[in-house]
């Protein structure tokens, strides 16, 4: 006996899927895994590729940077550990063509140089792809530089004591980054000239970069050395921590994705317990009849189980084999900017994906399906024998401690979890109370309804009839909610985060910045652009200055121990002044300065910083993200030299920024009357429509020390990883709203009997099909309707709670979800039930009563 | 094989107690054919369920198969039944999902053994329904079902088979081609057949007629009023 319910659960199951409520349940199911493992799949290669971007853009996985060549030791340390190493010099040294004289950015790379990527270099056949270098004896310019000093291919450069050939125009360089620290055109050339120059020398501002390549164990083990050198003052970059700039988007990408994951989770689940509801009083039956013939309660838990779970494990994979190909679809829309080649697609996830359906199943599932243990032999003989359904907060605690376990496991954060379990549960039980009294006044409502037309009966015998089933009907209201919940938030969240996406980087983001505009320029180069281009940032005065000081002790030592290497306290930041606050920006801590500042006397701030009373001090307003990392706060001091004077400032306002903006951003901002007498120049940034081309030579040959970055490339990158993560949020968007189908499925189907019986009866009293017709259209359309109308007030607040605490975006009322949704869920709900229903409007009255076993 | 003493069911109902069945004592040997006949309410199925040891008496012992009953949980109790006992209902009881083979396959799976599935279609060649085994009740009449519940009944060679009301959903016609069908398969297989009825016609063909009133169980004496109708 002890085989019986292996084979007895594989027939039954072979035979159950005939049924509507398992094919439901094992829609479900494969919804709920196929979700769960695409998205893992994905973000895990993502996840993977990020960090290979990342890379790239910094020129390795780590990046080490100092004043003085890198000992033998830390070489021998990092390629022990399994890092591939290419060394980098950079300078500025001045160069000359002839009599034509230019300060350049060199950059001296050896011959294992890139690690990642490859540089778009014209030499002399049009632009190419090319991954190295310039080779020994030769150096590469870029555009700028060609331009400025008039270099062809072939033309002899000097740089320091050596004259180096221009064999290559270099357009993009393989780890050029978005950064705009340097403002000299660029010269690129080989590590084995370098001697040769002679600019290499003890006191000459000379840095040297170790770029590292290497796998993510590597970087695991490094990471204690990592902090040694940070300690010491090196300046280290490493992939996990230095996001490049598309982060912000990818990371708000990556969230979605995980939150519409869940929310096709929570659906499924919603899906499957309302499918395990009917299946378990279908099986009823099944289950005194067995046990009639002699099976035990063990027996009947394992046959049932092991159905269960053997159509479990067939979802799962099924599910996780459209996860599979799921993600190869998502890899394929976002591969423009994923590396070409990435890791395959671990087994984790598969895992994760059966995990889920067996969760999903205990959870949503279980306790409902205890129910069939308890039924009595008895039941045969007599009918009313049902043993009684579990409460209510049984199945909705059950469920929520799953879910809750899956939120855990997903989001890695436990009180990320309990908060919205918490959160949900609350709004549930306030739903509870609400769909009973919508209920209420559906019932009120319709027995208002006096007309004698045809429609008017159906509503009001449509309404009574939802109203009547009060448990099964709250019980529906509530499913539904939540399905209209879940599939309008993923779908407003989608809505908003691409029209943040949009608004963040619309046509006229500006694609020319324009550096090194002097005072007396200034005017006549605004004259110049304006009436050429369509937007133009403010023109932003620029001081270089270096912290010297913080709160009076020496920078490194009054920083964090792992922020002495960081590049603001390494390099000269750019300084700027404003009496209003740039647009883009927000104040997050402090005051934005009240009035111009009253320059104090010079000696108040020029010296003796200690005896400055606090008040006096100049205010600055600083960037979050560098307070952050220096750990400094309101009320800090910076000293800053600037010009070869000190000035002791005090931090009154924090801001935060769009980094990803493409609009002059700056760490430190003064007020008006401090900086101005010091040597300044203006940046400002605008966008150029293609027509206009013409004026950057015009602006080239007219202001010739102002300086040109194009940003179009880099623009049109983040536009490409825009609108591939918008696709991929798109197809995601699509399983989730499967899913939601799905439960507006499994409930209609579970609720079916119940209604073949209402609509028996209605034929018994003499109704026509037309008229049963048209009051199971009207019963559908009211519960849809008022669904509708919950899942928006649901919708509502949830999406404002996540915008503020997890996708930082600004919460906004959604009119039209209050329209859409309940005239949507009227005609959803309506449309499906209607057509689900069909056949049962074709049943003889006696059939549609022996279908709850009346006989 | 079956012995009832002092059987007594009481069931709480408000605050008032019902005594269903009083004190009553039965006794049915194998391969013996006994009818209990009742009107409506009687409580002819409650003792049916309590013989077959679906459900429990308040009071006194009974024994199946040698087994006193009361020794037994639920589990035990259906452990006994478990190819031993046969059931027709008077609603047939077939599960709507499952063909006419797989019902009658439905109590065989509890207790596999080889060629089952033959057997299960020669009792459905028995009941005259070779031609359509792969039919779902629902494509099959009262009559025919209710064939198929007997096939189902007696595929496990049971030694004894409990039938509750068979023709209660039947009309007189196919009523009576079941009963004899019923006692033909009975007496082929040498079956103890207990049937419950309140059809004077069926029960006169078995071997003993008994009558449920007030709870208590007494030998059937027809009256004049009582003819052969439904």
């Amino acid at each position: 006996m002890s085989d019986m319910p292996w084979r007895l659960a594989a027939r039954s199951l072979k035979r159950d899927l005939r049924s509507a409520d398992v094919r439901a349940l094992f829609v479900a199911l494969i919804l709920a895994v196929a979700a769960s493992t695409m998205i893992a799949f994905f973000l895990d290669r993502l996840e993977r590729g990020l960090e290979r971007q990342a890379g790239q853009m910094l020129g390795g996985d780590l990046v080490l940077e100092q004043r003085s060549p890198f000992s033998p030791e830390l070489r021998a340390t990092l390629e022990e550990a399994g890092f591939a190493l290419s060394d980098q010099v950079d300078l500025v040294s001045m160069i000359s063509l002839g009599e034509r004289f230019q300060p350049a950015s060199l950059k001296a790379v050896d011959d294992i140089y890139p690690h990642y990527g490859v540089s778009r270099v014209d030499l002399g056949n049009g632009v190419e792809q090319i991954a190295s270098g310039p080779p020994a004896g030769q150096a590469w310019a870029d555009p700028r530089l060609a331009q400025l000093i008039d270099i062809e291919l072939g033309d002899r450069v000097q740089v320091g004591q050596t004259e180096l050939t221009i064999s290559g125009i270099i357009e993009r360089e393989a780890d050029q980054s978005a950064g705009f620290g340097n403002f000299n055109p660029r010269l690129m050339l080989n590590t084995a000239d370098l001697e040769a120059t002679g600019l290499v020398q003890e006191g000459s501002r000379v840095e040297f970069e170790l770029l590292a390549a290497g796998p993510p164990q590597a970087l695991d083990q490094v990471q204690g050395l990592l902090t040694e050198l940070r300690q010491a003052g090196v300046e280290v970059r490493d992939v996990r921590v230095d996001r490049p700039q598309l982060g912000n988007a990818l990371q708000r990408a990556d969230s979605y994705l995980g939150l519409a994951g869940l929310a096709a989770v929570l659906l499924a689940g919603v899906a499957v317990a309302m499918s395990a509801r009917r299946y378990v009083e279908r099986h009823l039956d099944t289950a005194a009849l067995l046990r009639c013939f002699g099976a035990s309660q063990q027996q009947l838990v394992a046959l049932f189980s092991l159905q269960l779970i053997g159509l479990a494990l067939i979802a799962s994979l099924i599910g996780a084999l459209l996860g599979l190909a799921g993600q190869a679809i998502l890899l394929r829309l976002l591969v423009s900017f994923l590396p070409m080649t990435l890791p395959p697609p671990g087994i984790m996830p598969l895992w994760l994906g059966v995990l889920t359906a067996l969760a999903v199943l205990v959870g949503f599932a279980g306790p409902t399906l205890l129910r069939i243990k308890q039924v009595s032999a008895l039941k045969v003989l007599r009918r009313e024998l049902d043993p009684l359904p579990p409460a209510a907060w049984l199945v909705v605690a059950v469920a929520a401690v799953v879910f809750g376990g899956l939120l855990w496991l997903y989001s890695g954060s436990l009180p990320l979890a309990v908060g919205l379990l918490l959160g949900g549960a609350v709004m549930l039980a306030v739903l509870w109370g609400i769909s009973a009294l919508l209920l209420n006044g559906i019932l009120k409502g319709v027995k208002r309804l006096t007309g004698t037309g045809e429609w008017s009966q159906a509503l009001r015998l449509g309404g009574r009839q939802l109203a009547r089933r009060r448990e099964a009907g709250v019980g529906q209201l509530l499913a539904f909610s939540v399905t209209f919940f879940a599939m309008a938030m993923i779908v407003l969240v989608r809505g908003d985060l691409l029209s943040t996406w949009q608004a963040q980087l619309p046509d006229d983001t500006p694609n020319y910045f324009a550096i090194n505009i002097q005072p007396g320029e200034r005017d006549a180069f605004e004259q110049a652009v304006a009436p050429r281009v369509d937007t133009q940032s403010t023109l932003y005065p620029m001081v270089r200055g270096r912290i010297t000081a913080i709160n009076g002790q020496v920078p490194q030592d009054a920083v964090p121990e792992d922020a002495r290497g960081d590049g603001s306290l390494r390099r000269e930041l750019n300084l700027t002044w404003q009496a209003e606050l740039p647009e883009g920006n927000q104040v997050v801590a402090g005051e934005w300065f009240a009035e111009a500042h009253e320059a104090p006397e010079p000696q108040g701030w020029l010296s003796e910083v200690d005896a400055t009373p606090q008040e006096a001090l100049v205010p600055i307003s600083m960037e979050e993200g560098l307070a952050n990392r220096l750990g400094l706060t309101l009320d800090d001091t910076l000293t800053f030299s600037v010009g070869g004077d000190e000035l002791t400032t005090r931090i009154t306002s924090l801001r935060s920024l769009n980094w990803d903006s493409f609009k002059p951003n700056f760490f430190v901002i003064f007020p008006p009357g401090v900086l101005e007498s010091f040597g300044h120049s203006y940046i400002t940034a605008f966008h150029l429509p293609d027509a206009e081309q013409s004026l950057i030579r015009q602006l080239v040959s007219d202001f010739p020390g102002v300086s040109l970055l194009n940003v179009d490339a880099i623009l049109g990158q983040v536009r490409d990883v825009l609108a591939q993560v918008t696709r991929a949020i798109e197809l995601v968007l699509l399983l989730v709203l499967l899913a939601g189908v799905s439960v507006l499925y499994a409930a209609l189907t579970a609720s079916q009997p119940v209604r073949a019986h209402e609509s028996g009866l209605l034929r018994v009293f003499g109704a026509g099909t037309r008229m049963i017709s048209r009051v199971q259209g009207a019963e559908y359309a009211l519960l849809g309707f008022a669904s509708g109308l919950m899942g928006a007030v649901l919708a509502e607040i949830a999406t404002a709670a996540l915008y503020i605490y997890w996708l930082e975006l600004t919460p906004r009322l959604h009119l039209m979800l209050w329209i859409a949704l309940p005239l949507g869920g009227a005609l959803l709900i309506g449309i499906i039930g209607h057509a689900l229903s069909r056949s049962l409007r074709r049943q003889a009255p006696a059939a549609s009563l022996g279908l709850l076993g009346e006989t | 094989m079956l012995q009832a003493e002092r059987l007594t069911k009481t069931v709480v109902s408000g605050e008032r107690t019902l005594t269903i069945l009083h004190e009553l004592s039965l006794s049915v040997a194998a391969g013996e054919s006994v009818a209990i006949l009742g009107k409506s309410g009687a409580g002819k199925s409650t003792l049916l369920g309590l013989l077959a040891g679906l459900d429990t008496p308040s009071d006194g012992e009974l024994t199946l198969f040698g087994q006193p009953l009361s020794r037994l949980d639920e589990d035990g109790r259906a452990g006994l039944r478990a190819g031993r006992v046969g059931f027709v209902f008077q609603n047939f009881q077939l599960l709507p999902s499952l063909s006419a083979l797989e019902n009658v396959l439905l109590p065989m799976e509890l207790s596999p053994r080889a060629g089952e599935e033959q057997a299960a279609k020669s009792w459905l060649a028995k009941v005259g329904l070779e031609e359509r085994i792969e039919h779902l009740p629902k494509q099959l009449s009262g009559g025919e079902q209710q064939r198929v519940a007997i096939a189902r009944a007696f595929v496990t060679d049971p030694e004894l088979v409990f039938a509750d009301e068979p023709t209660g959903n039947l009309d007189p016609d196919t009523g009576a081609q079941i009963i004899d069908l019923l006692f033909t398969l009975n007496q082929e297989a040498g079956t103890t057949l207990i049937l419950v009825t309140h059809d004077h016609a069926l029960a006169r063909r078995c071997d003993r007629c008994l009558q449920l009133a007030q709870g208590r169980l007494l030998p059937f004496v027809p009256d004049a009023s009582e003819g052969g109708g439904q």
